[in-house]
This record gives structure tokens, sequence and C-alpha cells, in this order.
């Protein structure tokens, strides 16, 4: 799974802290979300999607 | 209770304790220790103290589990969780059914029975909880 969270986290200027605060999981595993080695459960996927006002489609490619 | 478990940082799994993550978490410890800081420069009896720093350790024990209770856990730590108690399940049934093996086959030998009833017990509570959880999420 490829992601563009951290493209989407860098536009935003947002740190994986504040990320993570938001979206409600530790910063790890934003960590390991960015880097396409951890799978979200697809409410995890739709809180980040919301975040970042995308579809989760364009933020995660399967 | 006392404190609000948005005042502090997730709970790792396996970590202990709370982290503020906000001011109110901060100034919540701080209020909560100055009691158990002072009293030993309070004047009064060293036994009423003693009592009151008790309680009042008590209280601060009840409401930080309390706050950890209501604490919203990481999805990828309750996988980890999982998969680590899992583990650790099959490691002690391994250990408790070669043990009675043993055992079993000890007193076999010298022609008499041998039965744990409380690791007996364990195993068939075990298969019978495993079978009432599959039963209540079938349809979850």
């Amino acid at each position: 799974m490829r992601t563009r969270v951290k493209e989407y986290r860098d536009q935003k200027k947002m740190t994986q802290q504040e990320l993570a605060d938001k979206v409600g999981v530790r910063r790890e595993t934003i960590v390991f979300l960015e880097q396409g080695k951890y799978s979200p459960s697809l409410n995890l996927a739709h809180e980040v999607a919301k975040v970042f006002g995308v579809k989760i489609e364009k933020l995660f490619i399967f | 209770m006392i404190g609000k478990a948005e005042w502090f940082r997730m709970r790792k799994y396996g970590g202990w304790g709370i982290t503020p993550a906000t001011k109110e978490g901060w100034i919540y410890l701080g209020v909560m220790m100055i009691p158990l800081l002072v009293s030993d420069w309070l004047p009064g009896e060293e036994k009423i103290k003693m009592i009151v720093s008790f309680g009042w350790m008590a209280i601060l024990i009840i409401d930080i589990v309390e706050i950890m209770s209501r604490m919203k856990k990481d999805e990828r730590e309750k996988a980890h969780e999982a998969m680590a108690e899992r583990n650790a399940l099959w490691f002690m049934l391994t250990v408790i059914v070669a043990g009675l093996l043993y055992r079993a086959i000890k007193a076999g030998l010298k022609e008499e029975v041998y039965i744990d009833p409380v690791l007996t017990l364990a195993l068939l509570g075990g298969a019978v909880v495993k079978g009432l959880t599959f039963f209540s999420l079938r349809k979850k």
C-alpha cells in the first residue's frame, strides 16, 4: 500500500503528533502509516481523509 | 471523578501511568501531588498525617486508573496487544499441557491416576470461554 499522507500533512504544515491527536492514534501509528507499513482501519482512513478534506482513494493507493 | 482523559497523552500498550498532553494535565498532576509532598511539613500527629497521606494516595490512584480506563486506545496497538496476549496464551497452554502429560505419564508408570483439578478446569474453562466468545462474535 502507498500513501500520500505525508504529502498532504506537509501541505497543511502539520506535525505527525498534531495529526495523531486529531485522529485519535499515537504518533508511531502515523509514522508507520506514512511509510506504508501499516494498513489502517476504514475508520482511521476516513478520519485522516477528513482532516485533509480529500477522498480516501486519493490518500491511500492499494 | 477529578481528572479528564483528554488532558493526557494516549497510553502506549504496556506503558504505565499517564503523561500530560495539556496544561490542565500538568496542573492536575501538580495539584494532586501537593498534599503528598507537603504533608511532612504540616503540624499535627504523625499517625493522622500518615492516614491522610494514604487516603489521598488512594484517591489519586483510583482517579488515575479511572482516567486510564477512559483513554481511547490506538488501533495499531490494540492489534499488537491481541497478538501479544495470544502468543502468551499459547506459551502458557503448551507448558500446562506438557506438564500435565508428563505428570500423567509418570503416574501411569506407577499404575496411579493423576488429574490436577485446577489445571484441568483451567484448560476446559479456556475452551468454553473461547467457544462462547466465538458464539457472541458471530454476528458482529
